[in-house]
């Protein structure tokens, strides 16, 4: 049993004295050091050390919820103590039955890793001084921008109905930012790469991609508006994909302010879409036994050939639905996903670019619907028009608006290639008729 | 507190260090969240954090730590000074900070009613009166309603090896709704945000009226507006969304850490014609009470009045200490950090277009075919391209110089350079209607940003239909 594990039921002991019909307690330390670069070279370099206590308790549904910096034990019981009197004060809630029970959890591998936490400021320097070398022959007047960040953290999480859990996980991330130009003309590109153990962190080749990428976006143009076949790249999939099983949160559903509202087992697009959310992807960035509510995770098919299956759950929500708890909760009331899988297609992306005579290519940039309605409406900050199959030019001041349901059902290709970061798989995909707007 | 600033700060001077400070945070706040007619959720806050930032040989260190003794400060110190050694080892532009005269000054809140005064209860019960008048005033074609209120003490003290010693509170008040109408399969969310560095007595200032009430109109109006046109189109923007396009498209270009990187559209353009000759951009830190405003910024230079673009001509950008030495200007107060654990940058504080002589009705005529567009919800931009979006809460078609059909909230973008100097018309209002948190560099700092109405030539719109 850890420190932070006894000093979390001694705050869980003073809320349940205080009047706290259900209480949990979080305590959280850790350290980071993160380096910053500007303009091909290094600007800072700096280490954090941090530490907290939240606490929530619950009395008669209500919530009182208190948090502070530091672990000093007459600060952490305080907040214990204010989370309690806050709860009396807010207003009951019928819906509210029990926070998560003791259940066995099993361990993911790979979240925590000795060679990660052991990095210093000056390994972390070291890998980023290789790139900048790297951008620079590619392109001598490139400038360089980004940062390597590592982080090391310890939860603890123990509630009154005897969930008492602890973990730690590094992680280890490193972003690269290049800038060309040509007079006027600027070209840029951002790519990244993160990992939880050494193994999988490998940043080496970024400098060298990113400013060839950054080169390729110089000479951009608009397009004439039209409707057209839009080809998204992994990195904007799989922000799309993240958003859709966000909307499956049953917190916004039981609300009322979800497209997803009335949904579940309905097609809501193509068959050839099929998501499952799974926190036990060894090493996954968003891999976790427990949820922020201490809640075991469980696996969940969220959309399957089209149709919407299941929504993600807290204790709350599944409660109040009847349903099991799937062990999506935070610690504020919401729900989230985690590691998104897709099912993958036939085709490799370079097939669906080339068999796509005109359209548009999205490489990266967020194209997500409006939680409530779902239209989407979005500028494409790095693409290329597609004309006979291959990618012509880069884009400016283009943008496209679609709503999500014509998206998903107008999903004609998911890639059978994909590019892969941990416990994030994220394919290319093809979208027929989406509404582009152009400056042509 | 300020006892053991000093002492490090002297540590830091014996060491040789060519420049330090040491900033402590400290933060109390109460939220109270109301949803669907429960205030089920309250909650209290408090943090602790102090930062140190040494630049030494020409390159920067830092650290920090929510441990606030002797002890931690001394480790801080240290830990901040291996940063500053291992940054040596590729510093390609050698650190450099403007200098200062040394300012000693502690700055209170001056509040009517200070929020720490006032129950818990009291605060809930006019959270809820609020969204009751939301509910009461739209009906039942409101499915979800959500109002929250926050209010937030803060302290930052700076202590630097200038001599500066700064201890500045803050007290602020912010409310907000989000209002959901249903009608068959149409589904529409409303907002409103009102946030002031004030009292209690805010609420007092804030009808429900011009809050919940028109946020729940809102939403319920949008179940009848139709979907965005796609393409090219003039466009009529609210002072909202003039603030917001300010703030995007050419505040963050004027951030001189962005220009020094090479980040910036307008770097190298001092002097020059930038936007057209009835654009006036300025970013104030001292207009009273506003979101962005502040006596001392987080490096403690005074808040000063900038003028970013004068009929047209840049005439300079916003500067940290060390980018005011870079630049070879004076400093101008814009470095801010959003608490002990983060190293001040360059911000905004109250971004602006200067109002002009027309009135809103003035600014329609000529337009054949444009959209009207109002409510900011946020945006970005890529400094280095110039490139920005925004995003609108509602519209309305603009056919033959009069205002039309109601449209849903959608996205334009435009390129900064071509859209300043596309704008061809300003009105004579001036409203601040963007209080909120800018993101940068992973900190959330607090800004405020209005005008009058602009109107752009040409913007693309990103429409569904």
């Amino acid at each position: 049993m850890s420190d932070l594990l006894e000093l979390a039921k001694k705050a869980r002991e003073v809320a349940l004295g205080q009047g706290a019909q259900f209480a949990d307690v979080a305590l959280t330390k850790g350290r980071s050091i993160s380096i910053n670069i500007e303009k091909n070279g290094i600007h800072d370099a700096s280490e954090k050390t941090y530490t907290g206590v939240s606490v929530r308790s619950i009395v008669k549904g209500a919530t009182g919820f208190s948090r502070s910096s530091g672990l000093g034990v007459n600060d952490v019981l305080e907040t214990a103590k204010r989370s309690a009197e806050a709860a009396k004060l807010a207003q009951p809630d019928p819906d509210f039955v029990t926070l998560p029970e003791l259940s066995d959890c099993q361990q993911v591998p790979g979240l925590y890793d000795e060679k990660t936490a052991q990095m210093s400021a000056g390994d972390l320097i070291q890998l980023f001084v290789k790139e900048i070398d790297a951008a620079r022959e590619i392109s001598p007047g490139v400038k360089v921008q980004g940062g390597v960040r590592l982080g090391v953290a310890e939860r603890a999480l123990v509630n009154s109905m005897g969930v008492e859990v602890e973990d730690r996980k590094t992680k280890v991330g490193f972003h690269i930012f290049c800038i060309v130009k040509r007079g006027d003309d600027v070209g840029s590109f951002y790519d990244f790469d993160v990992a939880r153990v050494e193994e999988d962190f490998n940043p080496q080749g970024l400098g060298a991609k990113v400013c060839q990428e950054a080169v390729g976006f110089l000479g951009a143009k608009s397009v004439k508006s039209a409707c057209l076949p839009v080809v998204f790249g992994p990195l904007v999939t799989s922000h799309l994909f993240d958003a859709l099983c966000a909307g499956a949160g049953a917190e916004a559903i039981q609300r009322q302010r979800s497209y997803l509202v009335g949904k579940r087992g309905q097609r809501i697009g193509s068959k050839l879409l099929t998501l499952r959310d799974d926190a036990y992807i060894p090493q996954g960035m968003s891999s976790g036994s427990w949820d922020g509510e201490g809640a075991v995770r469980k696996r969940v098919t969220v959309v399957k050939e089209g149709v919407l299956v299941n929504h993600l759950h807290s204790c709350y929500t599944a409660h109040k639905a009847g349903e099991e708890n799937t062990g999506h909760g935070d610690r504020w009331g919401g729900v989230a996903p985690t590691n998104v899988i897709p099912e993958l297609g036939m085709d490799t992306a370079s097939e669906i670019i080339s068999d796509t005579k005109e359209g548009i290519y999205v490489n990266m940039g967020s194209v997500t619907p409006h939680p409530v309605h779902g239209e989407i409406s979005a500028t494409i900050d790095f693409g290329y028009k597609i004309e006979n199959g291959e990618l012509a030019y880069p884009l400016r001041n283009t943008m496209l608006g679609i709503n999500i349901f014509d998206l998903l059902n107008n999903l004609d290709a998911i890639s059978s290639d994909y590019r892969e970061e941990p416990g994030m798989i994220m394919p290319t995909i093809r979208v027929q008729n989406v509404k582009v707007a152009g400056a042509d | 507190m300020n006892d053991y600033l000093e002492s490090v700060r002297d540590k830091a001077k014996r060491r040789g260090v060519q420049f330090m400070d040491v900033r402590l945070f400290e933060e109390d706040s109460t939220t109270v969240m109301v949803q669907d007619r429960k205030a089920d959720k309250v909650s209290q806050g408090k943090s602790l954090a102090v930062g140190l930032r040494v630049l030494m040989d020409g390159a920067w260190g830092f650290a920090s730590t929510d441990m606030v003794d002797s002890g931690s400060l001394d480790q801080c110190l240290q830990a901040a000074w291996e940063m500053a050694k291992a940054s040596t080892v590729r510093v390609a532009h050698p650190g450099v900070v403007a200098e200062i005269p040394p300012i000693v000054d502690v700055v209170r809140a001056e509040v009517e009613k200070d929020p720490r005064s006032v129950s818990l209860q009291e605060k809930v019960k006019r959270v809820l009166d609020y969204e009751k008048a939301g509910l009461d005033c739209a009906g039942d074609k409101l499915c979800n309603t959500i109002v929250s209120y926050r209010d937030s003490w803060t302290c930052e003290t700076v202590c630097n090896t200038a001599g500066t010693l700064i201890e500045q509170e803050t007290i602020r008040v912010t409310i907000g709704t989000a209002m959901t109408a249903v009608e068959g399969s149409i589904r529409q969310m409303a907002h409103e945000h009102f946030s002031e560095q004030v009292g209690f007595e805010f609420l007092d200032r804030i009808s429900a009226q011009d809050f919940t009430e028109k946020a729940a109109q809102r939403a319920v109006s949008l179940l009848s507006a139709r979907r965005a046109p796609s393409g090219k189109f003039p466009v009529v923007l609210h002072p909202s969304i003039t603030g917001l396009l300010v703030h995007e498209a050419l505040g963050h270009n004027a951030e001189a850490d962005h220009v020094f990187n090479g980040g910036s559209i307008i770097e190298g353009k001092v002097g020059e014609q930038i936007a057209s000759e009835c654009v006036t951009i300025m970013d104030d830190a001292t207009l009273p009470r506003l979101c962005g405003s502040y006596r001392y910024d987080s490096e403690g230079v005074p808040g000063q009045r900038r003028i970013i673009v004068e009929k047209g001509v840049l005439k300079g950008y916003l500067h940290s200490l060390e980018t005011a030495a870079r630049f070879g200007v004076e400093p101008n107060g814009s470095a801010r950090a959003m608490n002990g654990h983060y190293t001040p940058i360059v911000r905004m504080s109250n971004t602006f277009i200067v109002p002009g002589e027309l009135a809103f009705e003035e600014m329609l005529e000529g337009i054949d075919e444009g959209i009207f567009m109002e409510g900011g919800h946020g945006g970005y931009v890529m400094c280095e391209r110039g490139q920005y979006t925004c995003h609108v809460g509602e519209g309305w078609m603009i056919k033959n110089g009069q205002l039309g059909e109601h449209l849903r909230d959608v996205s334009f973008s435009g390129m900064t350079l071509e859209t300043l100097m596309n704008m061809d018309a300003v009105s004579k209002d001036l409203e601040f209607l963007l209080p909120g948190r800018c993101g940068k560099s992973g900190q959330g700092m607090h800004i405020n940003a209005g005008g009058p109405y602009v109107r752009v030539k040409e913007v693309v719109v990103g429409g569904q239909e």
